[in-house]
């Protein structure tokens, strides 16, 4: 009998406790976002300041955020982070909402080149604002300061017959061909005619020529770094990869290249079905805090929008990353550049 | 009487459940995967859609191209020779345990195959830091005297993919060898000897064309597993060392055009396939004669 009574007690006491917690879900701000962004020491700070609770969902790639976004057609999710060359896609499917800035009392004190958002490639359509950036990185220059005298300005030094076989280059055709029509001169390295294409495509061949290996990940540039006399380093993994170098001892140092450089952009963007707009443009504005931001840059190296980092200075020129004009001819182009003996 | 009238059907239900399980699984995890992939191969690729009209275009193209047939044939190239270094090199070792006695020669094979218990990554990238500019074997030549300084000649280009591809695969060809070796009747020897024939007559005359069956197989595994390789190429080949392979994996990875890909993975099965059945030819016919 006892032990009956105890035993519905405490079964009346679940109950509750998981109808008070589901209570509390159902307020909670959804947030979708990348391992980094959104640390449990500021989820923790920004419930005791707002008094809002937080869910938050980590994901690896930009499919899956597509994924999760478009499979509950933006009902799952308040607010989530997506880079700049994604964000159009996300508008023309309609699961975003615009963004209203006068709520966000921390953009107007952003790093100068943030402050005009129509300048920013890709967060703004037809006059409204869709993204608030918050991270960015830019893939500049890791070179060896013992052996690449005086420091680079540019990427052109990677075609330097000096540096013949001490350049480790990025195995990406789509990236390759936006930052050799950069270094030649082109407007937009996204959008190449014909001919700017075969310009870009011999250009290549000869960098090909010039370079020692094509790496991938970060780690296998490093390896190659230590085994072999290397120079330059093409950085596609930008400031992790200069860190990750420096810990080991390397002599080397970073720089953005005067013609621009590539560069990713991270946003916060809220979802058509975010059942709080309130919540979420005080999420965002909480983001854009110099506390919050600086420490963004602290724990992973990149970039923010708020304070400056070592990502890029001031003056330097980025060029936000943008869908290509035709993915599959440049990966084509690509296999014949590294089959061209 | 009326349990074995009971039990018979049942046995029966069940081994005519295990024969169709024996054939319905090559069927359902090799056959049709192959079918599918064979399928894909006449598909085509339109603005990172696949389009499933059916198209001859991927073979016009693989053949028309002038970047895919010289890859290929290189690359062809390439493996034969890998296969060449990894029987040379086998051979002896292979015939070396057959002079063992008792555990040893199964110790020193045991030994001999251990490094296929390591993962193949790991292996790539310890060759890797061996074959460097400031590796180990430049390190060792030039302390030895051998090389006034350190020598490009097997860091990232084809001949480190040579050196790589064949250290990985040499116990795949030991295996074959020795155990056609190890086949061969010791009477056989022991008559030839009796005969009066040398060391070198009796392993030229009996030893040698005994074991080519071994020979031959060895030579198709350490092919086949060197075509279908990527890994190693991308890992090591840096910009000269372009292979098969790595267009191959670059159609499925970066460029999202499948059916092309499909195409030209059944252009490499084709020779795959050619390679198995001459291996298994050579195999057989020697086999039988004993």
């Amino acid at each position: 009998m006892g032990l009956k009574k105890a035993f519905l007690r405490l079964a009346t006491l679940g109950l509750g406790i998981g109808l008070m917690t589901s209570a509390a879900l159902a307020a909670n701000l959804r947030v979708l976002a990348w391992d980094g962004y959104a640390d449990p020491d500021w989820v923790k700070d920004f419930t005791a300041t707002t008094g809002i609770g937080v869910d938050v969902v980590f994901i690896g790639s930009d499919d899956e955020i597509w994924a999760k976004i478009k499979g509950s057609e933006g009902q799952d999710f308040d607010v989530f982070a997506v880079n700049t060359a994604q964000l159009q896609r996300y508008i023309k499917a309609d699961l975003v909402s615009p963004i209203d800035i006068t709520k966000l009392s921390n953009q107007k004190d952003v790093l100068p080149r943030f402050r005009d958002l129509s300048q920013v490639s890709g967060d703004t359509k037809d006059g409204k604002v869709y993204g608030i950036p918050f991270c960015f990185d830019s893939i500049g220059l890791i070179y060896d300061t013992d052996k690449v005298k005086p420091a680079p300005t540019s990427m052109s030094v990677l075609w330097d017959p000096a540096y013949k076989g001490k350049i480790l280059a990025y195995d990406n055709g789509e990236h390759n061909f936006s930052f050799t029509a950069l270094t030649l001169g082109y407007k937009d390295p996204f959008n190449l005619d014909a001919e700017q294409m075969a310009a870009v495509k011999a250009k290549l061949v000869e960098l090909k020529r010039n370079v020692l290996s094509f790496y991938t990940t970060a780690d296998e540039a490093q390896q190659i770094y230590q085994n072999n006399d290397v120079a330059l380093i093409w950085a596609n993994y930008g400031q992790q990869q200069v860190k990750a170098l420096q810990k080991i001892g390397a002599h080397v140092a970073y720089v953005n290249p005067s013609e621009g450089a590539l560069a990713w952009l991270d946003n916060w963007v809220i979802s058509k079905g975010a059942r709080d707009t309130a919540a979420a443009e005080k999420w965002i504005d909480f983001m854009l805090t110099k506390k919050v931001s600086g420490a963004l840059s602290e724990r992973t190296g990149f970039g923010n929008t708020v304070v400056e980092s070592s990502s890029a200075g001031g003056n330097d020129k980025l060029v936000w990353l943008n869908n290509v004009e035709d993915p599959l001819k440049r990966s084509d182009l690509w296999n014949e550049i590294k089959a061209t003996p | 009487m009326s349990v074995a009238a009971t039990t018979q059907p049942a046995e029966k239900r069940l081994s005519l459940l295990v024969t169709v399980l024996a054939f319905a699984l090559p069927v359902i995890f090799v056959l049709v995967p192959l079918a599918i992939f064979l399928v894909y191969s006449f598909f085509s690729v339109d603005q990172g859609t696949i389009v499933f009209a059916p198209t001859l275009g991927n073979y016009a193209r693989f053949f028309t191209d002038p970047i895919f047939l010289p890859v290929f044939w290189n690359t062809i190239v390439l493996c034969v020779s890998v296969a060449v270094i990894c029987i040379l090199l086998a051979y002896p070792a292979a015939y070396f345990l057959t002079t063992l006695k008792g555990r040893w020669r199964y110790a020193l094979l045991m030994l001999l195959l251990v490094p296929l218990l390591m993962s193949y990554v790991i292996k790539i990238y310890a060759i890797r830091s061996i074959l460097g500019l400031n590796g180990f074997l430049n390190k060792a030549l030039v302390a030895l005297g051998i090389l006034d300084q350190p020598s490009t000649l097997f860091v990232f280009n084809m001949n480190a993919i040579l050196l790589t591809l064949s250290l990985l695969l040499i116990p795949f060809a030991i295996l074959p060898i020795f155990l056609s070796l190890e086949r061969i009747p010791q009477t056989l020897l022991r008559a030839s000897d009796d005969l009066g024939a040398s060391g070198l007559q009796t392993f030229l005359r009996i030893t040698l064309p005994l074991s080519l069956p071994g020979v031959a197989s060895a030579a198709s595994f350490v092919f086949v597993l060197a075509i279908g390789d990527f890994l190693t190429p991308q890992m090591v080949g840096g910009i000269s060392g372009f292979t098969f392979g790595r267009i191959l994996y670059s159609q499925f990875g970066t460029a999202y055009n499948w059916p092309f890909g499909a195409a030209l993975s059944v252009a490499l099965a084709i020779v795959v396939i050619c390679a198995i059945l001459i291996g298994e030819r050579f195999g057989r016919n020697r086999g039988t004669s004993i």
